[in-house]
Order: C-alpha cells, then structure tokens, then sequence
C-alpha cells in the first residue's frame, strides 16, 4: 500500500495574544512557537499504523515554507519512508489554490498512491477542505472525519467517519481514495528529540511550488483581518487567589449546586 | 434563477436543527430560497422556504459526497444555477462542500460566522475564534459555504406562502463509496448532559497524572468532571464526558471549565449553562466571550486553593 501523508507546520496560538498588523493586511506571528498540526500528527500515525500492517510506504508532504522540513523530519522519525516538501513564497489563504497545487504536484511528478490522509482541518485556518477538493480533482472518493480503520483490504477501507452527538457511520470505500483523519483515532507514538535529528539524515526532497502553479488561481481572497467581535464577555474576578476562589464558592453556593 | 440552494441535512429521519443556519444566511443574502433535502423525512415549518426539491432517494446516499455532487448538478441542470449552494459546518456539510467545490471549480469558505450586508464579505475564524478573517469570493458563482451552527438562525424569516414542492428522480449511485450501519456510542453510568453542575478540564490540565486530583475536587464540590476534546482523545476521561458537537451537548446550572480555550465545536455543547465560570491563564482565551465570570490564573492552582478552603 501506497500512503501519502499531508501534514503542516502551524503556529502555536492557543496561549497567545495575536495581533493584527497596519490595516488588517496582516496577523503577526512573528513571536510565536510553531508545531505540526495537531490533526496531522494522527493521520500520520494511521498511515504509520497501515503500513506497518500491511506492507508498503508512507511519504509525508508539506506545503509550505523552507521551515516545513521540521514537520517532515517529525514525519519520518514516526516511521515514514520520504518527506516532500512543496515550497511556497506566500501562505496560499485559499484551499482550492492549495488543493489544485498539490493535484498538479501528484500529477506532474507521477507520484503513485493508494490512499491520501490529512488531517481533519489544519489548526490556524480550519478550512477543513483540502482533501475533499484534492479528491475531487482526482476523481476518487472521498470520506472526512475518519475516526477509525477497521479494515484494509486490497481494493478497499472499511472505516468508521464521526457524525455529530457520539454517533459513528460505518462505510466501504474503494481505493485509491483520499481520507481525512480526525483526532482520537489513535495515540500518536512518542518522538524523541533524537529521534528527530537521526530523521534529518534521510533524503527529504524539496520542490518549487512555482513548477506546479499551471491553471491555479485562488477563488476567494481576503479583504482583511479583523478582531472577534466582542460578545457580552465576562465578568473577570480579580483580587487574591483565596479571594477569587471565595467568590467562585459563592457562585456556586447562590446557585444551588453546592452547600 | 437567483437563489441560494440549502443542501439541508436529515439524520435518521431528523431535519436537523442546524438546518436553521442555512436557511438564516440565505434570508440575510437576500436570496430565493430552495431547500434540497431526501424525500424520507421532512418536519420544517411550512413556511421558511420559497421552494422544496424532495430527491428520491434515501438520506445516506444523499449526504454521500459522490452522489450529492450529481444531485447538485441535476437541481443546477432543471431549475437553473444558484448564486449560492449552502452547507451547514457539521461532518456531512463539510465533506460534501470541498467534494463539490474540487469538482466544479466553485469558491468555498468554510466555517462562515458572520455577514456584512453592505460590503458583501463573509466572516471566518482562524486560530480558534482569535482573530477572523474578512473574505470574498473572486471566482465565478455558485460560492460554496459550510455556514457555523447557531450563526444566522435568527435571520430565519417566514414566507408569505407555502413552498413549492419539487422533485428530482433517477439519481445515480455511486458505488465507489457505501454506507453501512450507524454505530452508537456505548451507554455509561454516568449521564454528564443529567448532571447539574459541571467541572470541565481542557488541554491546560497538562498531563494524566492530574486527572485523580480534578477528580477529588469535582468529588470535594459535588459535580461531575468532564472535559474538552483533547482529553477525551488522549482517553484521560472516557468518551461520553466529552463536551461538544461531537460529544454531548450539556445545560447544567453551573459549569466550571478549567484550562479550555473555547473552540467554537466545545462551546456549542455548553453555551447555554445556567452559569459559566470560565479559568484559564489566557486573559484572550475566546471561552471569556461566553462565560459569566472569568479567572485569569493557573488552573491548578485555583484548584489546590478551592481544595483547601472546602476541606476547611
Ligand atoms: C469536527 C470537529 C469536532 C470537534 N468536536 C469537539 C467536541 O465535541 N468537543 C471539544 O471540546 N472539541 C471538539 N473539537 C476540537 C476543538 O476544535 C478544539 O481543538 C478543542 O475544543 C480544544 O480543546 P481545549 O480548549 O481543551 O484545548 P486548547 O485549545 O489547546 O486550549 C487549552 C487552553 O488551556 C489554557 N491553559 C494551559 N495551561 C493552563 C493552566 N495551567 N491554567 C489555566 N489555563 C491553562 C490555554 O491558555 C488554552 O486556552 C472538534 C474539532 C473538530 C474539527
């Protein structure tokens, strides 16, 4: 079996404060620590996990900057076989540019493939639709929010997709297809720092993204970025901590849940 | 014709609430509204569409990727190209919007919150609701959009008349891709969406090893412990304490949520608790935008403190 692996580097923004720059042309991100996409650390431990099952190779790609090659050396210190990385000059907003690169990449360069994973939606800009458009461009199925495998047959995945409330549908699909991976499918296996550095020493093969820019144009665009609209907000308890947490007994107390 | 076409979605039988946000976002468009929904089920107000298109066909094969890109073409094909073909942002919506916009070429922004009626751009969240983008479709109509649950079904306006009610037949079934069966999350004891006071930890918990010591609070302050996604993916706390839309959806009277940033998927199962209290050491976390009380500190520390002063 044939996997390729999509997998991003993407800043860490959870604990921090962002700006944005001039007019909203620009998010700074200067400052911030960047790590692999949380979604893509799963899909490449699935492919990690069929290959090892079933025989054949995983190929991690990335699109990004020179910087990317970090989440390909992670990539392969998991188990997989060769890291690609496309290179960009700008961040491309739109998933369709972003899709129709990687079909022109597959295509130009003839790279084989049963199945493609990414994961589910890269952590900063949560289109969540890569894959589904690469599928398409391809002509292959397509499932998203795959949160189990149950099967690997020749021809064909047996596999589980997450619905909303808990509730789980089982379906059949035909290879070569591309998959998107939800988190909790698995436990990522554990990289050691050494690990990565001993990864650095396989061939990783860097491409011009300007190769593969043939019928690309983006569909939307953005005008600017603009701050959360600030919604009713919260009433911030400050003080001492024993004094927050006396009011925190108190909310609780006045609403009954507590003695 | 001008008009949004609602690819409305029908679970076991269910029109699904989240429907509303479609319908909601093409009012505010300002558009003729066609819903485009499996002829098995059908429990939606009369009156909140211009026009229905019952497909003949069963709801799996409906929300297929495979097959509902050839519904799509087929309504395109008799009643004429919609400026919009809209989704909701659930696991179905999203699936079906990338396959449709890989196939035809279509614009498509996914996750659409907001719309500003005067300068026709569609708001969307990056990094978790922290900042969001201001986007326009540039390529040629219909745009494509997954549209968030809860975002626009105030906009949902009543029609004058009556739907029309028409019908596509003879869909083709793509084999490429099967249902088969709905798996259900096994039942448990404990019921968190029963329970009437909540302690929910994120990611910010930090490791395993701190789980027994949030668990001896909840026990200390009488709730029960639940978490975010992260934790219930790292399996700290078993799946049916998972707060959100793909966990469960809880309304208790209190909610304390220690170390969660707030995606829009975690708050959408908490959002209308009685009171939220909300800790976390981000003072921009998004989850102050829609608690009642805030604490900006350590979480584990707040923890030891409401420890001891409830032991005495
Ligand atoms: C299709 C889909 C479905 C999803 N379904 C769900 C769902 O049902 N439920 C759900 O929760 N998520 C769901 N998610 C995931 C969701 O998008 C977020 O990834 C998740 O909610 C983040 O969880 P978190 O807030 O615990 O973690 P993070 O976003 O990583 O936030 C951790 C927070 O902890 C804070 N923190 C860190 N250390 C401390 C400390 N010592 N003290 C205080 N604060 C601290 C940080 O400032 C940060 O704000 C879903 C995603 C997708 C794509």
């Amino acid at each position: 079996m044939n996997i390729l692996v999509f997998t991003k580097r993407v800043p860490a923004t959870q604990e921090e404060e962002l700006r944005i720059l001039g007019d909203g042309k620009e998010v700074d991100l200067s400052k911030l620590p960047f790590k692999v996409n949380d979604w893509d650390n799963y899909a490449v431990e699935e492919a990690v996990r069929i290959a090892e099952k079933t025989g054949g190779t995983v190929t991690a790609i990335s699109i990004g900057d020179a910087e990317s090659d970090e989440v390909l050396r992670r990539a392969i210190a998991m188990g997989v076989k060769d890291g690609f990385l496309i290179e960009v000059e700008k961040v491309l907003q739109d998933p369709y540019a972003r899709a129709m690169l990687a079909y022109n990449f597959l295509k130009k360069e003839n790279i084989p493939f049963d199945t493609i994973l990414t994961g589910v939606q890269s952590e900063d800009d949560q289109f969540a639709s890569v894959g589904g458009i690469l599928a398409a461009l391809l002509k292959v199925p397509y499932s998203s929010m795959v949160i189990g495998i149950d099967n690997v047959e020749n021809d064909h995945l047996i596999l589980r997709r997450e619905l909303e409330g808990g509730l789980q549908e089982r379906v059949k699909v035909m290879l070569p297809s591309v998959l998107s991976i939800q988190s909790g499918i698995n436990e990522p296996r554990y990289v050691s720092i050494m690990g990565v550095r001993k990864a650095s020493k396989v061939e990783r093969k860097v491409f011009k993204a300007k190769d593969y820019e043939e019928s690309m144009s983006s569909l939307i665009e953005v005008v600017k970025w603009v701050y959360p609209l600030k919604k009713g907000g919260a009433t911030m308890l400050s003080g001492e901590l024993e004094e927050i947490c006396k009011q925190i007994l108190g909310i609780i107390k006045e609403k009954g849940v507590y003695q | 014709m001008s008009c949004a076409l609602i690819v409305g979605e029908v679970r076991r039988g269910i029109f699904e609430e989240r429907n509303l946000d479609t319908i909601g976002i093409s009012s505010l468009l300002g558009k003729e509204t066609c819903l485009l929904i499996p002829d098995n089920a059908y429990t939606i107000s009369e009156k909140q569409v211009d026009t229905i298109i019952k497909v003949k066909t069963d709801e799996e094969a409906f929300l297929n990727p495979l097959n509902l890109v050839g519904i799509v073409e087929q309504a395109m094909n008799t009643y004429g190209k919609p400026d919009f073909v809209l989704f909701t942002h659930s696991s179905s919506g999203m699936e079906s919007a990338a396959y449709l916009s890989g196939s035809f070429g279509l614009p498509l922004i996914t996750d659409v919150s907001g719309y500003d009626k005067d300068t026709g751009a569609f708001y969307k969240s990056y990094y978790s609701d922290k900042i969001f983008g201001e986007f326009r479709c540039v390529g040629q109509a219909p745009y494509v959009l997954t549209v968030r649950s809860g975002s626009f079904k105030e906009f949902v306006a009543e029609k004058a008349t009556s739907p029309k009610i028409e019908f596509i037949e003879n869909v083709a079934v793509n084999t490429s891709r099967t249902f088969i069966e709905y798996v259900e999350e096994e039942k448990t004891e404990i019921d968190i969406t029963k329970a009437e006071f909540l302690l929910s930890v994120g990611r910010g918990i930090g490791n395993k090893d701190e789980i027994p010591n949030y668990e001896e609070l909840a026990g200390l302050l009488r709730a029960v412990l639940s978490g975010s996604r992260p934790v219930i993916d790292k399996m700290w706390l078993p799946k049916p304490r998972q707060v959100g839309t793909s966990g469960k959806t809880v309304k208790p009277k209190v909610y304390l949520a220690m170390g969660i940033s707030g995606a829009f998927q975690h708050i959408a199962g908490m959002k209308d608790s009685d009171c939220i209290i909300a800790v976390n050491k981000d003072a921009g976390a998004p989850i102050f935008q829609y608690a009642h009380y805030g604490i900006v500190a350590d979480m584990h520390k707040v923890r030891d403190k409401l420890k001891e002063m409830v032991k005495g």
